[in-house]
């Protein structure tokens, strides 16, 4: 049993915090029940554990911490780019400049190629679509996407390069990991930001109910603190609702958000 | 004119095994014959959505079994009007359950 429960705590690491000692004593207690069966009835049954742990971190609401909001854009932009600088000192401390980064080959070569590799890993966790805003505003969207994903190639670049005296020979696997996990980050971000001010939007409400689904819509609403508008999200894609819709307030709505 | 409650089969018959039976995940496996990595979330999102709530039986309870507390689930007022109406969208539910009961 103790290599079950190794499991279980294992697990329990993807589960938020405030969730995670109820999450492992439930999941304990149904452990006990299972001790008398086979050894492949209680793997299968703990290693369903990772799949429930992962459910919840997905669909818990964000951490409050304040230090790990990215709300704004700037501060968004703003840590992206001071990771870019600590990697790059550390990556230059091994690599000190004139000479070749011998690891990989030509930086920029590189950057696009592995950016490129991981391409079909992207498109196997995430959507590319960001949803539907309306044709020709909020052209500042895209201008904030290409900053992120312009800071996001060198970051991973030289973040793999900086661990590459203890990874040695992975680096190239490490490197189309992280690009594949830093432009979800990207495009999952994006989808969760008002297309206006650009700042992360927040109040979940879950919007209807399952029983109504054929007729209503049903999904959760996040709103923009500054007033600017309402994001749909549904659960499951419909013919009214294939994806997230952004429905803009006027400005006689502000009050309420002031 | 009224919206026909809606669930995936699946959901359905982890909300009637919820119904009929103990009313925790484990005892759902044994019933349904899911795999604990279908039937937890599963259980998750029954209990997000309000159609069923969790609550956690008395130490005391436990103690007497000699085993550790369990967490119970039971259908909420929307459960059971879901799980009606998911009963008639799939007539084979009621029996399938039915059997396993009997089984037990």
């Amino acid at each position: 049993m103790r290599i079950h429960l190794a499991v279980l705590r294992t697990a329990a690491r993807l589960v938020p915090g405030e969730q995670r000692a109820e999450w492992f004593a439930e999941w304990s207690a149904e452990l006990w029940q299972v001790r008398q069966s086979g050894e492949r009835r209680k793997a299968r049954f703990c290693l369903g554990s990772f799949r429930d742990a992962l459910w919840l971190r997905r669909n818990s609401p964000p951490d409050p911490r304040p230090w790990l909001r990215l709300e704004s854009p700037g501060r968004c932009l703003g840590f992206l780019g001071l990771a870019l600088a600590v990697c790059v000192a550390i990556a230059l401390r091994s690599h000190p400049p004139g000479s070749p980064l011998r690891p990989v080959g030509p930086p920029l070569l590189v950057m696009l190629g592995m950016a490129a590799m991981s391409l079909p890993a992207l498109l196997a966790t995430t959507s590319l679509g960001l949803g539907e805003y309306p044709v020709n505003r909020y052209g500042w969207r895209w201008a904030f996407l290409a900053g992120k994903i312009a800071l996001l190639l060198p970051l991973v670049f030289f973040g793999a390069l900086a661990l590459w005296p203890l990874i040695g020979r992975a680096l190239v696997h490490l490197m189309w990991i992280g690009y594949a996990i830093a432009f979800r980050w990207a495009l999952v971000d994006q989808r969760r930001r008002c297309p206006q001010c650009l700042r992360l939007l927040k109040h979940p409400a879950p919007i209807g109910e399952p029983s109504h689904m054929f007729l209503e819509w049903y999904g959760t609403e996040f709103a923009c603190v500054k007033g600017h508008g309402l994001l749909h999200v549904p659960e499951i894609p419909t013919v009214s609702f294939r994806t997230q819709t952004w429905m803009r307030l006027d400005r006689s709505w502000r009050a309420l958000f002031s | 004119m009224v919206a026909e409650p809606k669930l995936s089969h699946t959901a359905a018959l982890i909300l009637r095994a919820i119904h009929a039976g103990d009313g925790y995940g484990f005892s759902v496996m044994e019933m349904t014959g899911l795999p604990s990595g279908t039937v937890y979330p599963a259980m998750r999102r029954l209990e997000r959505d309000g159609l069923i709530r969790g609550q956690w039986e008395r130490q005391s309870i436990a103690d007497a079994g000699q085993r550790p507390p369990r967490k119970y689930y039971k259908l909420t007022k929307t459960g059971q009007t879901t799980l009606q109406a998911s009963e008639r969208r799939y007539p084979l539910l009621a029996k399938l359950t039915a059997v396993e009961v009997d089984r037990s």
